[in-house]
């Protein structure tokens, strides 16, 4: 039997709740852990919003809590610190956490028919050793001369000793190590688990897209990490041991001779899958949720799968387009760019296979179908503004301004917390055994997506006009002055953004605690993880269920009046 | 002992094929890894003028190539021992597992782990270190995430040796034992690359 490796229900606390390794139990630490950090780097936002629409205002009642040195006020090397932890912490402990911890760890088992991940105790280390980096992350913010200053890139000369003095750097980089270590741990479980422990029946053809998605975004977890974990190694060891990996001669005195440009090399490496590994999920999730709740088999089931397989084999060849303004040879730039390119062709079969799912759909506009939706918009809008920063002759323009800073926001960021929040709400059910109530997840998604399309189109327009990103205080330079009155429309529309974010926060306690009960099955929905009981058994399933249907058979003409949906342990009745 | 006498099942075949897979894909992943640092070697070689560095003191080559054969003679010895352990109950396991070529693997490997320490101290001594050069980053940078890799294996293989001496494996649970002596290949590949990088080309 394919499930039959089984650990027994543990007794003791620590081992129940703490250290223990029911991946049901690692995905509620996933997500609690996620949505800690979601808030922290949301914090960090708002804070950077607040100095870009008031430069040196001190920020009003946190502002003496945070910052009592000077009295409220952000300093320049504070607001280097704010972005560059805002940017690490949201994709390796907010984002990655929810949508590859979280839902990967809750939907693989379940929905292809196992009874736990296929190295329970190898979970149980991912989760610690996630949670480990992102202490060490958290100290750093308060060691002497502070947390690193070198955006969320680490770039070296900014990243070495030559420019951050303090320690704060080495354990960012310290934190960066252990969270990849922590992913890497979670890819090759989900891909073994995918491979070797799908119930009978469930073939390659009837895998849920979200599993599809996870898988692929594992193999570039366990590929692609091990690159950034050794730049790292090298950045420590520069930092610490006296090494000059990529320290350049002209800095440093009777030594160096390294390259900071190879660093740039080895993090895009990484760099650039990493983008998909946090959008493939996401892709996965919608094509399911999109079928769900628009009642039809999702268009393209094939062709989707396919696409998000090229684009897993094109992230890997992709990179140089974040380097154009290195001095790339012009050889090199334009196979990237063309390259690049290459990659909106599956990107638009996803597109259009999603509009074909629920077109003529009978759509529930349940909240995570809106939430679904708000993906396949905000993503548009990032992928038709990512043309421009693949086209060598706009991207030299547009670099390092305000224009990257929207669209990386919109493709990556939105894009998969919108797809982390449907999946939450989605599972939330089975999870908890309660409902979220839908008014309060309406109202969290509507004053979530006006904002935050606002805050990056906004964004777009400064960029154009030449604003360039991590700049202290942009009212100095007289070209930018006239943008200011933009800057603070942006940040009022980002704190719209954040206090929308209460909602979700009040919605999911108060849900977890005194929603509705849920039913087995309350979307009905035919996967595999619905079809057992609410709240689950330890084991999942008593017995390992027998695929006879593929994942999304909805209004099949054969099925019965009244039903719509067939799961997909039934046989299809013949017409 | 009492536990030669019991005789346990065999270890499933789909057991056996989840385990291996899942180190494979450690494997591939750690090949990343490594090829990484190979990638910077390769960089920052390709960017120095002369290579390698001319007045200045080197790491011994006649040591280096005796570190290569002991590791190259390790992983075979441990080859042989595997082969002798497989397919066999733990009866019969701890008569050949801890055999000589498994003794042999062992001395060779913490043999390896000397012969390393001395180049280190041998480099040390003629006042080069870490922070000397380009030379000295790669050579003592890309060795010590190596020698880590030496660290793990021998620790494991060291626990390994205790579990066979205490009858653990055999037929039932192969599949541990033999990932560890995959692991062991592994740091062998790894470093007959790293020879050939920084002693033969």
């Amino acid at each position: 039997m394919s499930g039959d490796h089984i650990h027994a229900e543990p007794t003791n606390f620590f081992r129940k709740h703490v250290f223990s390794v029911d991946h049901k139990v690692i995905a509620k630490q996933f997500l609690w852990f996620g949505l800690v950090w979601l808030g922290i780097g949301g914090i960090m936002a708002m804070l950077i919003r607040w100095q870009l629409a008031n430069p040196g205002d001190p920020v009003p009642v946190i502002g003496s809590f945070l910052f009592p040195r000077t009295g409220g006020v952000i300093d320049p090397a504070t607001y280097n610190t704010l972005f560059t932890m805002h940017g690490t912490i949201m994709i390796f402990l907010g984002l990655t956490p929810l949508i590859i911890g979280c839902v990967g760890n809750w939907a693989i088992p379940l929905m292809i028919g196992a009874r736990d991940m296929i190295f329970p105790l190898l979970n149980c280390l991912s989760f610690w050793t996630v949670f480990a980096g992102g202490c060490v992350g958290f100290y750093s913010l308060f060691v002497p001369l502070g947390a690193t200053e070198a955006g969320w890139t680490g770039y070296p000369t900014l990243s070495t000793t030559v420019n951050g003095l303090g320690s704060g750097e080495t354990l960012w980089a310290i934190a960066v190590f252990l969270i990849g270590a922590s992913s890497i741990m979670g890819g090759i479980n989900y891909m073994t688990t995918v491979i070797r422990l799908r119930a009978p029946g469930m073939t390659w053809g009837r895998l849920p897209l979200t599993v599809w998605g996870l898988f692929l975004t594992s193999a570039l977890n366990v590929l692609f990490i091990p690159v950034i974990g050794s730049a790292m190694l090298l950045l420590i060891m520069d930092r610490v041991f006296g090494t000059t990996f990529f320290v350049p001669a002209s800095i440093m005195q009777g030594g160096g001779g390294g390259d900071p440009i190879l660093y740039q090399h080895l993090f895009w490496i990484f760099g650039h899958p990493e983008v998909y590994i946090l959008i493939l999920p996401a892709w996965g999730i919608i094509g399911d949720l999109l079928s769900f709740f628009a009642r039809k088999p999702a268009f393209g089931y094939r062709a989707q799968v396919g696409a998000m397989t090229a684009v897993t084999v094109l992230s890997a060849v992709v990179y140089g387009h974040h380097m154009f303004t290195t001095g790339l040879s012009a050889m090199l730039g334009e196979s990237f760019m063309l390259l690049t390119m290459i990659i909106s062709v599956p990107a638009e079969i996803l597109f259009f296979s999603w509009l074909h799912t629920i077109w003529r759909g009978n759509i529930r506009f349940t909240v995570p179908m809106l939430w679904s939706v708000g993906v396949i918009f905000v993503f548009g809008l990032g992928g038709l503004t990512g043309i421009y920063c693949a086209t060598i002759g706009t991207d030299i323009f547009l670099h390092d301004t305000y224009f990257i800073v929207g669209h990386f926001h919109l493709t990556m960021a939105a894009s998969a917390l919108f797809a982390a929040f449907g999946a939450i709400v989605f599972f939330f059910p089975k999870m908890f055994g309660r409902m979220m109530s839908p008014l309060l997840g309406k109202l969290h998604f509507w004053l979530t997506i006006i904002p935050l399309v606002s805050v990056f189109c906004m964004m777009f327009v400064m960029g154009y006009a030449g604003m360039p990103r991590r700049y202290y205080d942009h009212t100095s330079m007289e070209f930018l002055a006239s943008l200011q009155h933009m800057n603070k429309a942006a940040t009022h529309m980002a704190f719209l953004l954040g206090s929308a974010q209460l909602i979700f926060v009040f919605n999911f306690i108060k849900s977890r605690w005194f929603g509705k009960p849920a039913s087995t099955n309350p979307w009905e929905v035919g996967t595999l993880d619905w079809q057992t009981e609410t709240p689950l058994p330890h084991y999942n399933f008593k017995d390992i269920p027998t695929v006879v249907t593929g994942p999304h058979e909805f209004s099949h003409p054969a099925l019965p009046e009244g039903r719509d949906w067939i799961s997909m342990t039934e046989e299809l009745p013949s017409a | 002992m009492t536990s030669a006498a019991i005789s346990l099942p065999k270890e499933g075949i789909k057991s056996r094929v989840n385990t291996t897979l899942g180190m494979v894909f450690f494997i591939g992943s750690w090949s990343m890894s490594f090829g990484t640092l190979f990638l910077a070697f390769a960089v920052l070689r390709q960017r120095s003028g002369v290579w390698p560095p001319v007045g200045i003191a080197l790491p011994s080559l006649p040591m280096a190539t005796l570190a290569t054969a002991v590791l190259i003679a390790s992983s075979v010895a441990f080859h042989r021992a595997l082969q002798g352990i497989d397919a066999k109950d733990s009866n019969a396991v701890r008569a050949d597992g801890l055999g000589l070529p498994w003794i042999i693997g062992l001395v060779t490997g913490v043999a390896f782990a000397l012969l390393q320490g001395w180049l280190w101290m041998d480099l040390m001594a003629a006042g080069r270190n870490p922070s000397s050069g380009l030379y000295e980053s790669l050579f003592y940078g890309l060795t010590w995430v190596h020698a880590l890799h030496v660290g793990i294996g021998l620790l494991s293989l060291l626990w390994a040796t205790i579990g066979l001496a205490a009858g653990r494996y055999g037929s039932h649970r192969f599949s541990t034992i033999n990932n560890i002596v995959i692991f062991w290949h592994f740091v062998d590949v790894v470093w007959i690359v790293l020879y050939l990088a920084f002693f033969i080309f």
